[in-house]
């Protein structure tokens, strides 16, 4: 099963870097999915960053409006991310994308009813390996 | 109150003139900007200023997108000039002739005195003293040889009748009658003179718009409320705008793709890290064609509620297939 080693090999490498390079803890390589069980098209990542990754705009805004939180304190909770680990020269589908979204859970956060996410992690031939924020839905971008 | 506006507002007629989508009256753009989102791009050149291609005029050049959505909503239909012009006129009797040729003499006459009204209101200070001036503004149009003629006449008649009169130069053409100017001889700048009176009676072939393949996200978005603007800018396919583009900035560089259609990582990489360091998200989706993904997502689609409420509820509701959309964003590591 050569998909299966190459999805695992990605998720292996991944693992490592946001291991030893980004400090993230409690990581852990899923094969299957945790809401149903059902096998993941490929093996997946969840672990906690050691900062807050994402903070939706809203409640970015909520957070300035309501000085209870100075210097956006409240956010420095991590949350659990997924992590799907690709190779630069794969090609994706939207359907393959909304395969990857509808074998989740959704978030467990504050606010059940946001779209889910993910992190997509793209590995390149060299090593390097980026990290994006893949939302299922339309959500407005961050205030950057 | 914008929703009984909606109601009443006639069919927009979208003229199709060499393959491309166009609005000629001022009014339809309005209209459609404020309830139906469509800003559209101006591509008409300025009569004063021809020379210039930065400030540009009516018409509008709608995409082909935008003219779908309007004709799947019931809001226009798209007409094919090059063979209307001919086949109308082709119909005309002497009597309908006549009606036309002075249905364009009033509008000339209309124009005329709103020229002359608005004129009167910029110059209120004008005095007696200073007639050469009115002069200066007139040469250019040879009506106004026969304006001022009657100007003098009025004025005139208007010392004899009223003592309390202390500067009849501003009054001077209010009292005008709108039998008593020529009026501006009129070019048509729409087709909406030619046009039977009663649209419902003599409906014109409506014809068919040739949309490209990433119709379906754009009536998705347009469905939801956003404004979409073409995304040359951004290397997408539609810019894509919260409110409307004068007031807001873009939320999104949106991008169709097929749900079988291969995505290389780099375009998703390139597209996310670009949308990234504009302060945008980039948007990929495209229509679910085989129902296995169709699940509504509960977009936040960037609006707050308020936001929500604001926008119009638009005539037709939605027309998009269904349609599944992902947001990228740098994830900042």
């Amino acid at each position: 099963m050569a998909e299966i080693d190459h999805g695992q090999q990605l998720a292996d490498t991944v693992l490592d870097n946001l291991k030893y390079q980004h400090d993230w803890t409690e990581l852990q390589v899923l094969t299957h999915s945790p809401s149903n069980s059902q096998p993941l098209t490929r093996p997946m990542i969840s672990g906690l960053p050691p900062q807050r990754l994402y903070v939706h705009p809203d409640d970015q805004i909520a957070m300035v409006k309501s000085s209870a939180a100075p210097n956006g304190k409240i956010f420095d909770i991590p949350e659990v991310e997924w992590v799907l680990p690709t190779h630069v020269s794969e090609k994706w589908t939207l359907k393959a994308f909304a395969a990857i979204f509808d074998s989740l859970p959704g978030q467990p956060s504050p606010h059940p009813k946001r779209p889910k996410r993910i992190v997509l992690a793209t590995i390149h031939a060299d090593s390097t390996i980026v990290y994006y924020l893949l939302h299922d839905g339309i959500i407005k971008p961050r205030q950057n | 109150m914008a929703s009984s506006s909606s109601q009443e507002y006639p069919l927009v007629r979208i003229s199709k003139v060499a393959g491309r989508y166009l609005l000629f009256d001022i009014d339809d753009v309005m209209y459609l900007r404020r309830s139906y989102n469509i800003c559209s791009v101006f591509v008409g050149t300025i009569p004063q200023n021809p020379q210039q291609n930065v400030f540009m005029g009516l018409p509008i050049e709608l995409m082909p997108e935008e003219a779908q959505v309007l004709v799947e909503k019931k809001v226009a239909y798209v007409a094919d000039d090059a063979t209307f012009h001919p086949a109308r006129l082709a119909t005309f009797d002497e009597p309908s002739r006549r009606a036309y040729v002075q249905s364009l003499k009033n509008e000339g006459k209309r124009m005329q005195l709103a020229m002359i009204e608005s004129q009167n209101r910029n110059k209120p200070k004008l005095q007696e003293g200073k007639p050469k001036k009115k002069r200066k503004d007139g040469p250019k149009k040879p009506e106004d040889s026969s304006t001022d003629h009657l100007v003098g006449g009025d004025t005139e008649a208007d010392e004899s009748s009223t003592l309390f009169d202390s500067a009849p130069t501003q009054r001077e053409s209010t009292k005008k009658l709108p039998s008593e100017v020529e009026g501006y001889a009129l070019t048509p700048t729409t087709s909406s003179f030619l046009l039977p009176f009663s649209p419902d009676s003599e409906v014109e072939h409506p014809v068919a718009v040739d949309v490209p393949v990433s119709y379906p996200l754009f009536a998705h978005l347009h469905d939801k409320g956003y404004y979409m603007m073409p995304g040359l800018r951004f290397g997408c396919d539609y810019n894509v705008y919260p409110g409307d583009p004068l007031r807001f900035h873009s939320h999104f560089a949106g991008v169709h793709f097929g749900w079988d259609e291969e995505i290389t990582m780099m375009d998703l990489v390139g597209g996310g890290r670009l949308s990234t360091s504009v302060k945008k998200g980039y948007l990929f989706g495209g229509a679910v064609t085989d129902g296995s993904g169709a699940k509504e997502t509960d977009d936040d689609d960037g609006a707050s509620q308020d936001e929500k409420a604001r926008r119009p509820k638009l005539r037709g509701g939605p027309v998009a297939p269904p349609v599944r959309t992902f947001c990228l964003e740098w994830a900042g590591m």
